[in-house]
């Protein structure tokens, strides 16, 4: 089963992302800041992380740059979730070497696609 | 139903947070903040909270508004409805709330930046008299050592210097970036410096992961070429921060040198003046 660490501050949203990942069979940790995210990150090592970029305590493309300092987290595919406008929240994604981006509200399908398309090509 | 306007100084940093929160839950760009966030953000600014407000029907917080003041003008910030409470004036009430505490203190100028495309908020600042200055940019750029080294004479600055410094600088400066707030958030460093017949400086907040609140200044010789030294010695010496820049003006002249070492902008706002006679 693949670990999933869900950084994401609106329970409601978390809870949906939850839900749809739980149904795939994936294992999903929540944080609801990024200093919890950064703990959880720390000691379960997990195989994705989902990031929203606006965050409570240190925002999200912050995160990511610490995280990308963390040699045993530097590698761990990071993708964004996020009600930025596309374009913004795109270029983001490429400047801070995140691996993905999925615009919130999450169209269900295309998420699903999103995650299970990264796991698939990292087994082959 | 009626609202009332309650100051903000009957809250706990908490209810407030709470309320901040959920006022921006849709926008177009979400920024939560904690409450040890908002309470440092209190504290730079220097949000006077008997004059911030907050609109309450029975035990529910519809709306919040917060006003910054400092000696010969106020600041208009954080203000947000309820997603279920907008266009019913609740926006208007703690506007009008705010700039009447601003007018009874004599205040002659009121400020307040609007995020750019935000078209209910800009029309409501509009009625409230205010009227466009100019357009800022808020830039990103994440860690990473510079591609090129510094080439010339490079200085390092205490905060007391580089706030010498910032007294002169010729073009006003948004609200975030006034000397109270370097003074009130404490963590400032400027730097100094001089290449190939150009010089100049630059002063900014130096925080545990990040760098922000830059102001930048050419003195002598070419912007490009004193942005581009200024952001490389920046960039060697903090490599692992991040960087978030807010409220450069659209025509800040270092800006190209901004872009060329590679920032990137996140949005824009929209800075309003209300001058009081």
């Amino acid at each position: 089963m693949h670990t999933i660490l869900l950084i994401e501050d609106i329970p409601d949203n978390a809870m949906l992302v939850q839900k749809i990942l739980t149904s795939q069979g994936y294992e999903v940790l929540w944080a609801k800041t990024a200093e919890k995210g950064l703990e959880l990150a720390g000691k379960n090592h997990p195989e994705m992380i989902l990031l929203d970029l606006g965050l409570p305590d240190i925002d999200g493309q912050t995160l990511v740059g610490y995280l990308r300092n963390v040699p045993e987290l530097e590698k761990v595919p990071i993708i964004v979730v996020s009600a930025w406008p596309e374009d913004t929240a795109r270029n983001m994604v490429t400047a801070y070497g995140c691996d993905g981006y999925v615009s919130k509200p999450i169209n269900v399908r295309y998420f699903i696609e999103v995650v299970n398309d990264y796991f698939k090509k990292e087994e082959k | 139903m009626l609202h009332k306007l309650i100051p903000a100084s009957e809250f706990t940093i908490e209810e407030l947070t709470y309320a901040y929160n959920q006022t921006r839950v849709d926008y177009l760009v979400p920024m939560p903040m904690n409450a040890k966030r908002l309470e440092e953000y209190v504290h730079h600014y220097d949000v006077d909270m008997d004059r911030s407000v907050v609109a309450m029907v029975r035990d529910e917080m519809l709306a919040l508004g917060m006003l910054g003041v400092r000696p010969g003008r106020a600041w208009i910030t954080r203000l947000g409805v309820l997603p279920a409470s907008r266009r019913g004036g609740v926006g208007e009430s703690i506007m009008r709330y705010m700039l009447a505490r601003a007018d009874e203190s004599g205040i002659p100028l009121n400020i307040l930046e609007v995020i750019k495309n935000n078209a209910p908020a800009h029309q409501l600042f509009l009625k409230c008299n205010f009227h466009e200055t100019r357009e800022l940019l808020i830039l990103r750029r994440p860690p990473g050592s510079p591609k090129v080294l510094p080439k010339g004479q490079c200085r390092w600055m205490e905060q007391e210097e580089a706030l010498r410094y910032l007294a002169f600088h010729p073009v006003p400066q948004a609200w975030t970036n006034h000397i109270e707030t370097y003074l009130n958030s404490g963590d400032v460093l400027g730097l100094y410096v001089e290449v190939n017949g150009s010089s100049g400086w630059m002063i900014f907040r130096c925080q545990k992961f990040i760098l922000t609140h830059f102001v930048m200044h050419t003195e002598a010789g070419d912007p490009q070429v004193v942005g581009l030294e200024l952001l490389r010695c920046l960039h060697q010496k903090f490599p692992m921060k991040d960087t978030y820049v807010e409220n450069i003006t659209v025509d800040d002249p270092q800006l190209p040198a901004m872009y060329a070492m590679g920032y990137i902008e996140a949005f824009r706002r929209i800075e309003m003046y209300r001058h009081v006679k």
